[in-house]
C-alpha cells in the first residue's frame, strides 16, 4: 500500500488516537506514531512532525503528563502518560466521535459497491 | 507545562523520535543511512515542527515584541531628523496637557492629606467666609462657636465635629526672643481639630480639645510642618519656642505631620491656635460667648457606616431645633417664617475647600480644553508624518512581504515604532510639564509668594500622562500603519513613477490638515475673544483713580492695639502725619479698598419698600481723606470733614447707584436711612460717583460711605495718593508711622494699580496661555501644511516636468500649487469659524462679559490663519516652479 492512499487523519482526532493510544500504559511520541500506524492497519497517515505539536498541546492542557526515561532498546526518550483529566476527555471524545459516525453513516445509507 | 519548557529538551525529544523510528527501520533490514534517512523523511519537516513548537510558547508574542521593539529603535535612529521631530511635536502636545492637569489635581482633584479624606464632610459648601451674625434663614454656610459645641453634643452621626475660621489672619509677631516683627499666617481651629481629621504630630504633639477650654487661657500653636523647616531650620528642638502675636506669647507645642496645610487649598497657614485665643488673635472682629456670631467653618467626619443623607437629616434636625433656640420663645412670625429656610446642606470635604479652585476651576477647564486641542493637532502632524514615512517605506513593506512577513506582522511592528515615539514624547513631555506647572503656579498667583500648591508629579499625574500618551499612540499611529502596509506587492515593488494607491493616503492626510486648520482657527480666534476681553476689563471705568495710589497696610491688631480710644487716636494721628508728609495729597483709612471684599448688608430707608430687584448695597467705613485718595468724585453735597465726630450726626455718602434706587426723583442730601440689624438715623450728605468695589465685572451695586470718626473700629488699609516717585514715600511713611508708634508693624505697600491688575490676573493667565497655545498650534497647523504639500509635490514632480515640458509657465505651476492650499485652507477656515462661533457661545455661559461673536477676535483669527496657512504653501510651491523639466522627466 502505498501513502497515498492512506487516509489523512481529520482535523482533531489526532488528540483522541493520542489519548486512546495512551490508554494503555506509558509511550514515546514514536512508540505512539507507531501504534496509531498499526491499530489502524496502516490505514492512518501520521505525520510524524505533526504528532509533536498535538502531544504539546494535550500536555499543556494537562490531559497526559510526560517525564524523561529510557526505551526498550536503552535509548532516552520522553514517555506520555494518561491523566485522570485526559482519561475523562478521552471518555467524552470517544462517545461523541461514536455517534457522529454512526450519524453520518446513517445518512450515507447502506454501504454500497461502486 | 509547556510554560517552563525549553526549546532545546523539545529538539532533544525530537531527535530522539528520529532515532527511535531508525532503530525500528534498521532491525526490519535497512542499511544504518538509509533508516536514519527514512525516518527523517517520515517525520516531515523538523524545522516547522520546532517553529510551530515555538510559536505556541506564551514567550512568542513577547519575544516578537521584544524584536520589534528592537528594531524600531533601530529604524527611528536612522532617522534622526524625523523622529526628534515625532518626539518634540508628541512632547510638546503631552507636555502641555500634562501641565494643566498637574495644576487641577492640585487644586480641584486631589485629596487631602489626612485619614479617610472620604469620611469629611464639610457644613455648607464653604462659599461664604467672614462673620455674620443673622439668624440662619438660608442654605447656611457659617456658624458660631455655640452651635459648634451644640452639634458636637447633639449629632448622632459623626464621629468628630470639628471647626476652623473661615478668614485666616494675616497677623504679626516676633519669634523666640527676636525683636522683628514678621508675618505670620494664623488660623483658628477648634482644639479637636487635629484628631478629627486625623493629622498627626512629626515633631512634638498636636491640639487637643483640653486646649480649647476657656476663652484667653490657651496660648498654645501647633506650627506647620513647612513654617517649621523655613522658620525654625527643622530643629528638633522647636516644641517650647515662644511666640509674642499682639502681646500674648504662645507656647509652640509640636509641628503638623509633613504636607498638610490645613483643609484650605492654595492657603497655606503658619500656625494653628486654638478658637479659645480668638480674641486675642483677632480683636476686631470676636464673639465666642455671642451665639449668633457665625464665622466658623465646621467639618465633621462621619461615622462608620453612615451615610451622608442620613447624616444631613440628623443635622438639619439638631440645626432647626437650634434655631428656634436661639429665636426664643418671643421670635416674631416674620422671624419664624424667615428661620423655617435655614438649612445645612453637607458637602463632603476629601480634597478640602477653596476659594481658589472656584476662582480658576473655569480658567483651568477651558484651559484643558485648549491644550486638549493642542494635543489633537499635534497628533494630526505626526500621524501626517507617518503616513508620508509609510509612503516612503513601501517598498521595504513590499519587499518584507514577498519574503514572508505577514501584514499583521508589519501593523505590530509600525504600532511598536508609534508607541516609542509615544513614549519618548510623553516621558518628555512630563518633564516639560514639570517646569511648566511650576511656571503656572507662579503665574497663577497673583500677590508676591506663589500659592503654597504641590504641582510635582504624582502617581495619578504620570498616570495620567501615560493615558494621554497611549491615546495619542493610538490616534496617530493606528490608521497610518493600517494604511501603510496596505500594498499591493506586485505593484509596489515595479512602482517608480505611478501614482497608484497614493490619492486615498493623500485624502487622509489633507482631511487632516483641515481639521488642523480649523482647529487652530478656533483657537487663534479664542485667545483673541479672551484677550478683548480682558483689554475691556483692563481699560474699565473703575471710578476712581488707580495710579499713584499705594495702599498700606497697618496691623495695629499685632501691635497689641485693643478696640478703644487710643486706637482711635492713633489711627487719626497716623492719617494727620501721613497726609503731611510731602509728596502726599491725602490719605484715610478704608475697611475695603478695591477686590479685599466688602461689606454688604440691607439697608432700611423711609418711603422705600424694598424688592428683590434692589442692587446690592456694599459699606465702607473710611476715613476723611479716602474719597479724595481714590479721586472719587463727590457730584452732590460735601466730602466727610473732621467735624463729623462721635457728638455730631451720624453721616453717610452714597453712590449715585444708591441715590437712584432708594430716592428715585428726590435730592437724597439731608434724607436718612438705616443699616438693617445696625446703625439706625444715617444723614445722607453726599452722593459720590458710581465705582468698581469689589471686581472689575461687577455690576453696579449701591454703596454707602460713613465716617470712622463716628463708628471707630480696627481698620487695617491706609490708602495714600502721592505726587511724584513712591520710593522715597515708602521711607518716609514707615517714619511717620514709628514717630507715632514705632511698634506699628507696617506690612505692605501696595500699589492699587496692582490690586485692580490683580483682581483680574487669572484671566490674564487665561489670555496669555490660550494666546501662547494659539501660536502652537497655528506652528503646528502650518508645518502641516508645508509637509502635505511638500510631499504632494514631490509625488507630482514628473507630472510638473511634463506640463512645463509642454509649455507650463511658472506662474501656471505656482498656481496650480497655490489653488490646493487655498482649497484646504477655505475648507478648514469655515469649519473653524463655525467651531469658534459654537465654542464661543460655550466660553460665554462660563465667563461673564465674553461675546461669542466678536467679529475682530474672528476676522482677525481668520486673516493671520489664511496668512500663515498660504505661507506655508507658498514654500514648496515655489520648489515647484523651480523644476527643471529635463531633470523632473527622469526623476526616480
Amino acid at each position: 500500500m502505498s501513502t497515498q492512499e492512506r487516509l489523512e487523519l481529520l482535523q482533531g482526532t489526532l488528540d483522541l488516537l493520542i489519548l486512546r493510544t495512551l490508554i494503555f500504559g506509558p509511550r514515546h511520541g514514536q512508540g505512539i506514531a507507531r501504534a496509531i500506524q498499526e491499530t489502524s492497519a496502516d490505514e492512518l497517515l501520521v505525520e510524524h512532525g505533526a504528532l509533536y505539536p498535538a502531544l504539546q498541546r494535550l500536555e499543556s492542557r494537562q490531559w497526559i503528563s510526560a517525564r524523561w526515561g529510557v526505551s526498550d532498546n536503552n535509548r532516552r526518550a520522553r514517555f506520555y502518560t494518561l491523566t485522570r483529566a485526559g482519561r475523562q476527555q478521552l471518555l467524552n471524545e470517544t462517545n461523541k466521535w461514536r455517534r457522529l459516525a454512526a450519524a453520518i453513516g446513517r445518512v450515507l445509507g447502506p454501504e454500497t459497491e461502486a | 507545562m509547556s510554560f517552563g519548557r525549553k526549546p532545546a529538551d523539545f529538539n532533544a525529544e525530537i531527535e530522539s523520535h528520529i532515532e527511535l523510528e531508525a532503530d525500528r527501520l534498521r532491525q526490519q533490514g535497512m542499511t544504518a543511512e538509509a533508516a536514519r534517512l527514512a525516518a527523517r523523511r517520515a517525520f516531515g519537516n523538523v524545522t516547522a515542527a520546532e517553529e510551530r513548537y515555538y510559536e505556541s510558547s506564551r514567550w512568542a508574542w513577547f519575544d516578537g515584541l521584544l524584536r520589534n521593539f528592537v528594531f524600531g529603535l533601530r529604524t527611528l535612529v536612522k532617522s534622526p531628523g524625523f523622529s526628534a521631530v515625532t518626539i518634540l511635536t508628541l512632547a510638546l502636545g503631552i507636555g502641555a496637557t500634562t501641565a494643566i492637569f498637574s495644576l487641577m489635581n492640585a487644586i480641584l482633584l486631589r485629596n487631602l492629606p489626612v485619614r479617610q479624606p472620604s469620611e469629611l464632610v464639610l457644613f455648607g459648601d464653604g462659599r461664604a467666609a467672614g462673620d455674620t451674625t443673622a439668624l440662619p434663614n438660608d442654605d447656611w454656610r457659617l456658624f458660631s462657636y455655640d452651635m459648634l459645641h451644640q452639634f458636637q453634643r447633639r449629632t448622632r452621626v459623626f464621629s468628630d465635629v470639628a471647626a476652623v475660621r473661615s478668614t485666616p489672619f494675616g497677623t504679626h509677631g516676633s519669634v523666640a526672643s527676636g525683636a522683628q516683627m514678621e508675618k505670620i499666617g494664623v488660623e483658628l481651629v477648634s482644639g479637636n481639630y487635629f484628631q478629627a481629621l486625623g493629622v498627626n504630630p512629626a515633631l512634638g504633639r498636636v491640639l487637643n480639645p483640653s486646649d480649647d477650654l476657656a476663652p484667653g487661657a490657651h496660648p498654645v500653636a501647633v506650627a506647620s510642618y513647612s513654617w517649621w523647616q523655613r522658620r525654625l531650620s527643622r530643629s528638633p528642638t522647636a516644641a517650647g519656642t515662644k511666640v509674642n502675636i499682639a502681646g500674648t506669647m504662645y507656647s509652640i507645642v509640636g509641628v503638623a505631620a509633613p504636607g498638610f496645610q490645613g483643609i484650605s487649598v492654595g492657603q497655606a497657614p503658619d500656625l494653628w491656635v486654638p478658637l479659645a485665643m480668638e480674641k486675642q488673635i483677632s480683636p476686631g472682629w470676636t464673639g465666642l460667648d455671642n451665639v449668633l456670631f457665625q464665622s466658623l467653618y465646621i467639618v465633621a467626619r462621619l461615622s462608620p457606616g453612615v451615610t451622608l443623607a442620613q447624616a444631613g437629616a440628623n443635622t438639619n434636625l439638631v440645626f432647626e431645633q437650634i434655631v428656634h433656640q436661639y429665636a426664643g420663645p418671643k421670635a416674631t412670625l416674620k422671624d419664624l417664617e424667615q428661620i423655617s429656610h435655614a438649612h445645612i446642606q453637607l458637602t463632603s470635604a476629601a480634597a478640602g475647600l477653596s476659594r481658589l479652585r472656584r476662582q480658576v476651576a473655569t480658567p483651568l477647564k477651558i484651559l484643558m480644553a485648549v491644550v486638549v486641542a493642542v494635543l489633537l493637532i499635534a497628533c494630526a502632524n505626526v500621524a501626517n508624518l507617518l503616513l508620508a514615512r509609510a509612503g516612503v517605506r513601501r517598498r521595504e513593506f513590499a519587499l518584507r512581504m514577498s519574503i514572508g512577513a505577514t501584514r499583521s506582522r508589519l501593523v505590530r511592528q509600525l504600532l511598536v515604532e508609534s508607541s516609542l515615539l509615544g513614549l519618548a514624547g510623553g516621558g518628555l513631555g512630563v518633564f516639560l510639564a514639570w517646569g511648566a506647572s511650576t511656571l503656572l503656579v507662579l503665574m497663577v498667583s497673583a500677590g508676591p509668594d506663589p500659592l503654597p500648591l504641590n504641582v510635582a508629579p504624582d502617581l495619578s499625574v504620570l498616570g495620567f500622562a501615560l493615558a494621554v500618551t497611549m491615546l495619542t499612540v493610538i490616534l496617530f499611529g493606528t490608521v497610518p500603519a493600517l494604511r501603510g502596509t496596505r500594498v499591493d506587492l506586485s505593484s509596489s515593488l515595479k512602482e517608480s513613477r505611478g501614482i497608484a494607491g497614493t490619492s486615498a493616503r493623500n485624502r487622509l492626510a489633507r482631511s487632516l490638515v483641515v481639521a488642523q486648520v480649523a482647529l487652530s482657527l478656533t483657537l487663534v480666534a479664542g485667545a483673541g475673544l479672551f484677550l478683548r476681553v480682558l483689554s475691556n476689563l483692563e481699560h474699565i471705568d473703575t471710578g476712581f483713580d488707580r495710579n499713584h495710589v499705594l495702599v498700606v497696610n497697618v496691623d495695629a491688631g499685632s501691635a497689641g492695639y485693643q478696640d478703644d480710644a487710643r486706637l482711635h487716636r492713633t489711627m487719626l494721628r497716623l492719617e494727620d502725619r501721613v497726609s503731611a508728609v510731602p509728596g502726599v495729597q491725602a490719605a484715610g483709612f478704608a475697611l475695603t479698598v478695591f477686590a479685599q471684599g466688602g461689606w454688604g448688608a440691607d439697608v432700611t430707608v423711609p418711603g422705600h419698600t424694598a424688592s428683590d430687584s434692589d442692587p446690592d448695597v456694599d459699606h465702607n467705613r473710611v476715613g476723611v481723606g479716602y474719597l479724595r485718595a481714590m479721586r472719587m468724585p463727590i457730584l452732590l453735597g460735601r466730602d466727610f470733614s473732621s467735624r463729623d465726630t462721635l457728638g455730631s450726626p451720624d453721616v453717610a455718602i452714597i453712590n449715585e447707584t444708591f441715590a437712584r434706587t432708594f430716592f428715585p426723583g428726590i435730592s437724597p442730601l439731608g434724607r436718612t436711612f438705616s443699616i438693617a440689624n445696625g446703625w439706625p438715623n444715617l444723614q445722607v450728605i453726599g452722593v459720590v460717583r458710581d465705582a468698581k468695589y469689589i471686581s472689575l465685572q461687577e455690576k453696579p451695586y449701591a454703596a454707602a460711605f460713613y465716617p470712622y470718626a463716628q463708628h471707630p473700629g480696627f481698620l487695617e488699609n491706609l490708602v495714600v495718593r502721592y505726587t511724584g516717585d513712591p520710593g522715597p514715600l515708602v521711607r518716609r511713611i514707615r517714619q511717620a508711622t514709628a514717630e507715632i508708634d514705632p511698634n506699628l508693624p507696617i506690612a505692605d505697600f501696595m500699589p492699587l494699580g496692582q490690586m485692580v491688575n490683580a483682581s483680574v490676573q487669572s484671566r490674564r493667565v487665561v489670555a496669555k496661555l490660550c494666546t501662547l497655545f494659539a501660536i502652537l498650534a497655528v506652528l503646528l497647523a502650518s508645518i502641516g501644511i508645508y509637509g502635505v504639500l511638500s510631499y504632494a509635490i514631490s509625488r507630482r514632480t514628473n507630472e510638473f516636468g511634463i506640463r512645463m515640458a509642454l509649455g507650463a509657465v511658472r506662474r501656471d505651476v505656482l498656481w496650480m500649487v497655490l489653488r490646493d492650499t487655498l482649497g484646504l485652507l477655505a475648507i478648514g477656515v469655515v469649519a473653524g469659524v463655525a467651531m469658534a462661533l459654537a465654542c464661543g457661545r460655550f466660553v460665554e455661559s462660563l465667563v461673564y462679559g465674553v461675546r461669542p461673536d466678536d467679529p475682530v477676535a474672528i476676522a482677525i483669527a481668520v486673516l493671520l490663519m489664511t496668512a500663515v496657512g498660504l505661507f506655508a504653501g507658498w514654500l514648496p510651491a515655489r520648489r515647484a516652479t523651480r523644476i527643471d523639466p529635463m531633470r523632473a522627466l527622469r526623476y526616480e
